[in-house]
């Protein structure tokens, strides 16, 4: 099954205003936590081959150099994995905005447990509300796996081949953002595996007839 | 006379759920842009009566562009209409002269109570 040939220009065109419409929910979520505003940028689609797939990620966050992820797979019709992927140093920045004391929780170790918390908490609202806001759209019920964080760690070891099932497409829904205060910045990729795209394909169709 | 509606959003199917969620018995005259810059443009080039704006958009943002379409014509009816409804988002395009903030999804009646307010207004003003 060829992604690229099921879905329509038309059919993109509506995930990512779809996309546009969760993430911006998952911005407003997050920012009644911290005080700050989240800047958001353009969804962007894109079909990868699934090889391709761990590349692809690496070559938009090589500047970063160092990484923090949240990961959460997601089952429903629609189903697939969120990465979540900071900026080096964003656990602490978060910290500082979400007001705790750092100095009080300092520690040599550079896992620091109150670091994977917070990337862990601020992972949990972005992504449940983005994916949530996209399943409710789409008329769709998901349920997720804990997440898995990696704190601080290289890029090219962080984001690693041979994760996915290589005989697949993936879709890609890609959003960057930055916050207004403090020095974070990411990415927000949803990766679905082309077993849901018969059903995304007509959830879209459902989605936009409303408006037809 | 027909009144002049401008639609700035970067999404064409943003702008098709829009245009479709408006009445198609009041005879209105559409226009569209793609970006801020461009919304700006159109706005100059056709003084619509009242426009709908997205944030979100490349080239422009639909901040930038309010802030622009006010330096110019201050009595502008700017309906924004984005996904990004952080409270600093609203407080800030309210504050450069925006005239209400809709959030996506569009719901055809908030739509329409919204476009039936600035109508009203604008007879007040002429």
């Amino acid at each position: 099954m060829n992604v690229q040939n099921i879905l329509t220009e038309e059919d993109i065109s509506i995930l990512q205003e779809i996309m546009n419409i969760s993430f911006g929910q998952s911005a407003a979520d997050l920012a009644d936590v911290i005080s700050t505003n989240v800047v958001l940028s353009v969804p962007y689609i894109s079909i990868v081959d699934v090889p391709d797939l761990p590349e692809y990620i690496r070559s938009h966050v090589k500047d970063y150099k160092n990484i923090n992820i949240v990961e959460q797979k997601f089952w429903g019709k629609f189903r697939g994995d969120a990465l979540l992927i900071f900026s080096s140093g964003a656990g602490k920045e978060l910290i500082s905005l979400l007001q705790s004391d750092v100095s009080e929780h300092a520690s040599a170790d550079p896992f620091d447990v109150l670091e994977r918390e917070t990337l862990m908490e601020v992972g949990n609202i972005l992504i449940g509300a983005c994916v949530g806001k996209f399943s409710e759209l789409l008329k769709d019920v998901v349920t997720y796996t804990p997440p898995r964080v990696v704190v601080e760690k290289d890029y090219r070891e962080a984001i690693t081949n041979g994760h996915y099932d290589p005989d697949k497409s993936a879709i890609i829904l890609k959003t960057d953002f930055r916050f207004d205060e403090g020095d974070v910045s990411g990415f927000l990729f949803l990766v679905t595996s082309n077993d849901s795209v018969l059903w995304l394909k007509d959830a879209l169709r459902t989605f936009i007839e409303q408006y037809e | 006379m027909n009144n002049k509606i401008l639609i700035v959003d970067d999404s064409p199917i943003a702008r098709k759920m829009l245009r479709s969620c408006l009445p198609k018995d009041q005879g209105f005259e559409f226009s569209e842009a793609a970006d801020g810059k461009e919304g700006y443009e159109k706005y100059q080039e056709l003084n619509p009566d009242v426009t709908f704006m997205d944030l979100t958009m490349p080239v422009m943002t639909g901040y930038e562009s309010i802030e622009k379409i006010i330096a110019y014509d201050r009595n502008a009816i700017i309906i924004v209409v984005t996904a990004d409804v952080q409270m600093n988002a609203i407080k800030t395009v309210m504050d450069s002269g925006a005239f209400m903030v809709l959030k996506k999804p569009l719901k055809k009646e908030e739509l329409n109570l919204a476009l039936g307010k600035a109508l009203e207004m604008l007879k007040q003003a002429t």
